[in-house]
């Protein structure tokens, strides 16, 4: 069992389940599964996905080419149960989402940028989303209503904001996307985007600094159990490690989650090339107790690229040509896809792949370093037990470098060689234990009494990709879900949210405002059920 | 107001794809009496609330029981069955009903085959796309491409796209500039600020123009296409610009490279300055079913469960299928009226199961027909506006039994 929370690293002991919970014991006649000689962690905890919503499905819509290819018949259930067909590619659907994650032993996953405008599709959505349990962060910090709220220096009001959305989105966290940036995109005329967190966004005294300072401060007063979770200005533009240090300074002291940081860990300048900068970026999560972060590791491979971050997906659409949606939401955020597909004979796509790496292997503390691809930005889920080898088999690492385009990585830390090698407790944590504290899920990610009996089981195969792509079995909730490798049953899942105390006040001064611009009534706003 | 009298505030209409959701509803003696801000299309949506509560096997009035029992019989037996999506459904009727397709390995069809080129190109180049509260934010050229959404869509310019004030309109329509592009008969709203006339078949060439002028190409002077680079100007020295068509069926049919020269014209248009297409959806919930159909399949309409898993046939839809003979039963769910013509010929000859809204008046004389409520009536759950935007419903009345509950019946009598 490796079951790192509880400081368990390879021992031999039992798991007991009673109903949907662990237990300390139960009675010798209770029903066993025998895993003897196999490999015992909590479920996975994917902290970062894109898998539902408003945004996610206007990518599933874009790729029916992707669904073709790859289409998935009913899995055949236990008991007769009935289960649904469905397509894969890079955005499943969404039964098959759900079968896939519990496939790989993951079973809770959150799903990481949810328009509040169109958080009843994407609840509608995880609804249809078997086995895992599933949280939803809310887009903030592009919203007129935050930025009024910050230009008039009522950073209470704010706050009661943030707190009030949470609840009638039904919510998890709070992420921030490309902050002030997207709102300038969307401004029109020559206003593109920020170019750094001191830059002015509609009023002179809202920057990106203040509206991190503001959610910051927001979640951490409420106790939230997940920090603000940022995705920082500048995604994929060389030398964004600048704008990256300056955000993490920003918030310094404060608990904070950078994601997909590999994104925001580039070197150079445009147009004269790029270089990693992993190492400058992980030096100063290592050194501040308080910063979390995820990797969005890219895997050679089609992705879909996929965020509320508009003004980055229309470079990318500029500079590959391939298609591309745009879809600006209302007072709120904004909305991008552009497929595309990381070649290991392409420059960029070598560097993004070292970087993440880099990320990984510099790490001081795997409790702060999450294991991700921003599925499926950096690649599906389905690519975590390759990643995984990866991390655990040097030599396989040092095969795939020698393949891929070298240009780029002059100075980066994996070519100067990098012996680490990630023992199984530690992917332990950085795929479950790691990501259920960072998010405060208290009963998820490990196996000790009172934890939700989520339990992967695998074989132990010295090919740790084949190990973690077929579990032996998977339990989730107490239901064998996955047994000798086959999916024999789909509970749905449950739904993880937060509900903080607001002021009621807010909503007076919300009502006021939806009055004058919404095109939603202010009654009908949100993703709660209607009397 | 009599004492008998109760107001339903914040209801969503169906009436077309603009999914007001401020209307007031006033229910005297359990018809509704009033409904206000609604327009002439929503009131007549609306109606009094009144609807058949009948269930029928060939004709015959029966119990709900005894018609589920049929219809599941009708559709077992079937070899080629036909799921179709018409209007007035909420998305959790839609999602029963796709997982009554699964169950079936039917063919799932809906209203949107008959808007299928907007869709295709979206997928064939992608969007550059605005909700509609957007374009009242912020829209500061407005071009009406061969539609005045007054006819089919009469809240559009009051709520969205002319009228409002927005964040950066602070002067409603005095700061907007209103264009009328007049293709053929389909012309642009009377009130325009500017006009441009286009032959039909000089459309797809125009746009092309207009594209090429945007990206600085240097294109045709021919005279046909005189007003079209001008016009592109135009558009190009606007903040926010807003291109609107129409994306569902005309009278007369389009032509089927326009959706795809829009689309890439708007995105074009994102290079000098900022531009979204409004892509305008019928009503009844139609870009619900594309949501849906999507998340659960991967593809928005035209799904076959024929192999044991979806496949996308959007040339080979239920218009195909019908034609041709291969269907031999169908599950027609949603409002009878709202299905196009050579469809409801097509369902005419076959063994079919109605279940929606009036559904026991279907002209195609289904075998088995439950009437149930009108979603948004009598009916809650989510639905679509055009634009994606998910909205509840607020049924001021209660009425037959739910679409969504019959569907479920049925699936349960299916052992699905």
């Amino acid at each position: 069992m490796y079951d790192p929370a509880n400081g368990v690293d390879g021992q031999v002991r039992d798991v007991c389940i009673e109903g949907d919970r662990i237990v300390a014991d139960l009675p010798a006649s209770a029903p066993r599964l025998d895993a003897r000689g196999m490999i015992v962690m909590p479920g996975g905890v994917d902290i970062h996905a894109h898998i539902a919503g408003s945004s996610v499905n206007q990518g599933r819509r874009l790729l029916p080419e992707e669904h073709v290819a790859d289409p998935v018949p009913a899995p055949r259930l236990a008991d007769g149960a009935t289960a649904r067909s469905g397509t894969g590619g890079t955005i499943p659907s969404t039964f098959t989402t759900g079968y896939r994650y519990a496939g790989l032993g993951y079973t809770t996953v959150m799903e990481a940028a949810v328009a509040p405008l169109a958080a009843r599709q994407a609840h509608a959505e995880l609804d249809d989303t078997p086995i895992i349990d599933a949280g939803c962060f809310v887009l903030l910090g592009n919203d007129d209503y935050l930025l009024r709220q910050l230009a008039a220096g009522e950073s209470t009001r704010a706050r009661e904001y943030a707190a009030w959305l949470l609840g009638v989105t039904r919510a998890y966290a709070i992420k921030l996307v490309n902050p002030g940036g997207v709102a300038r995109w969307k401004t029109g005329g020559a206003e593109r985007n920020v170019s750094g967190i001191d830059d002015p966004v509609g009023s002179s005294s809202v920057t990106p600094r203040k509206i991190l300072e503001a959610l910051a401060g927001a979640a951490n007063t409420l106790g939230l159990p997940h920090p603000v979770h940022i995705h920082c200005n500048n995604l994929g533009q060389p030398g964004n490690v600048a704008t990256t240090l300056a955000t993490m300074r920003a918030l310094a002291g404060q608990r904070a989650h950078f994601t997909h940081l590999q994104f925001h860990s580039y070197g150079g300048e445009r147009g004269k090339g790029w270089t990693s900068a992993a190492r400058h970026v992980i030096e100063h999560v290592n050194a501040h107790p308080e910063v979390s972060v995820d990797v969005g590791q890219v895997m050679f491979g089609p992705a879909t690229t996929v965020t509320a971050d508009s003004p980055v997906e229309y470079l990318l659409h500029a500079s590959t040509g391939r298609k591309w949606v745009n879809l600006d939401i209302e007072l709120e955020t904004g909305c991008g896809i552009v497929p595309y597909s990381y070649k290991e004979t392409a420059a960029v796509a070598a560097l993004q792949w070292a970087v993440g790496l880099e990320l990984f292997l510099l790490a001081r503390d795997p409790w702060r370093v999450v294991l991700s691809t921003d599925h499926p930005n950096g690649g599906s889920f389905l690519s975590y037990p390759r990643l995984i080898r990866l991390l655990m088999d040097r030599a396989y690492r040092d095969e795939q470098l020698k393949r891929v385009n070298q240009k780029m990585l002059a100075g980066s830390a994996l070519r100067d060689g990098l012996a680490r090698e990630y023992t199984l407790s530690e992917i332990a944590v950085v795929t479950r234990a790691g990501p259920a504290r960072l998010l405060g899920l208290k009963n998820k990610g490990h196996l000790g009494t009172g934890a939700d009996a989520d339990v992967s089981i695998y074989a132990n195969d010295p090919d740790r990709a084949q190990m973690f792509a077929t579990p032996r079995h998977v339990i989730k909730g107490g239901a064998v879900v996955v047994e000798d490798g086959q999916l024999r049953r789909a509970p749905a899942g449950r739904r993880l949210v937060v509900r903080p105390e607001y002021d009621p006040a807010v909503t007076r001064d919300l009502q006021r405002f939806f009055d004058d611009y919404a095109c939603v009534a202010f009654a009908n706003y949100g993703a709660e059920p209607v009397a | 107001m009599s004492p008998a009298a109760r107001t339903v505030e914040h209801v969503t209409c169906l009436g077309c794809g603009c999914a007001c959701d401020d209307i007031a509803v006033v229910v005297k003696q359990d018809r509704i009496a009033e409904t206000r801000n609604a327009c002439a299309l929503g009131t007549a949506w609306f109606g009094d609330g009144r609807i058949p509560q009948d269930a029928r096997v060939n004709g015959r009035t029966t119990s709900l029981e005894q018609a589920l029992g049929e219809a599941a019989r009708t559709l077992e037996a079937a070899k080629r069955p036909l799921v179709y999506l018409a209007a007035d459904l909420s998305c959790e009727a839609q999602r029963e009903a796709v997982a009554l397709s699964d169950r079936l390995s039917a063919m799932l069809d809906s209203l949107t085959g008959a808007a299928a080129a907007g869709v295709l190109a979206a997928q064939r180049r992608g969007r550059a796309g605005a909700t509609l509260g957007e374009i009242r934010q912020r829209a500061d050229v407005i071009v009406f491409w061969g539609v005045d959404p007054a006819e089919r869509y009469p809240r559009f310019a009051a709520r969205y796209a002319v009228e409002p004030r927005g964040l950066a309109t602070p002067r409603g329509r005095a700061s907007r500039t209103v264009i009328a592009v007049d293709v053929g008969a389909g012309r642009g709203p009377a009130d325009a600020d500017a006009r441009v006339a286009i032959a039909v078949g000089d459309e797809v060439d125009a746009l092309g123009v207009m594209r090429a002028t945007v990206q600085g190409r240097v294109a045709s002077d021919e005279a046909r296409f005189r007003g079209s680079p001008e016009l592109a100007r135009r558009m190009s020295e606007g903040r926010y610009v807003t291109l609107v068509a129409d994306g569902e069926p005309g009278t007369a049919p389009g032509d089927p490279d326009r959706a795809e020269a829009l689309v890439t014209l708007a995105q074009a248009l994102n290079g000098p300055t900022r531009c979204a297409l409004v892509v305008l959806r019928g009503g009844g919930n139609r870009s619900g079913a594309d949501a849906v159909v999507t998340w659960q399949t991967g593809f928005p309409f035209a799904v076959d469960f024929a192999p044991g898993f979806p496949t996308y046939r959007p040339h080979a839809g239920a218009a195909a299928l019908l034609a041709t003979g291969e269907i031999d039963a169908a599950l027609v769910i949603g409002s009878p009226a709202s299905i196009p013509e050579p469809l409801v010929r097509g369902l005419a000859g076959l063994p079919s199961v109605a279940i929606g809204p009036r559904a026991s008046t279907a002209t195609f004389q289904p075998a088995v027909a439950v009437d149930t409520g009108v979603a948004g009536i009598h009916e809650g759950g989510m639905a679509f506006r055009m634009d994606d935007v998910p909205l509840p419903l607020r049924p001021p009345l209660a009425g037959p039994p739910t679409a969504a509950g019959a569907l479920r019946s049925l699936r349960e009598r299916l052992g699905a």
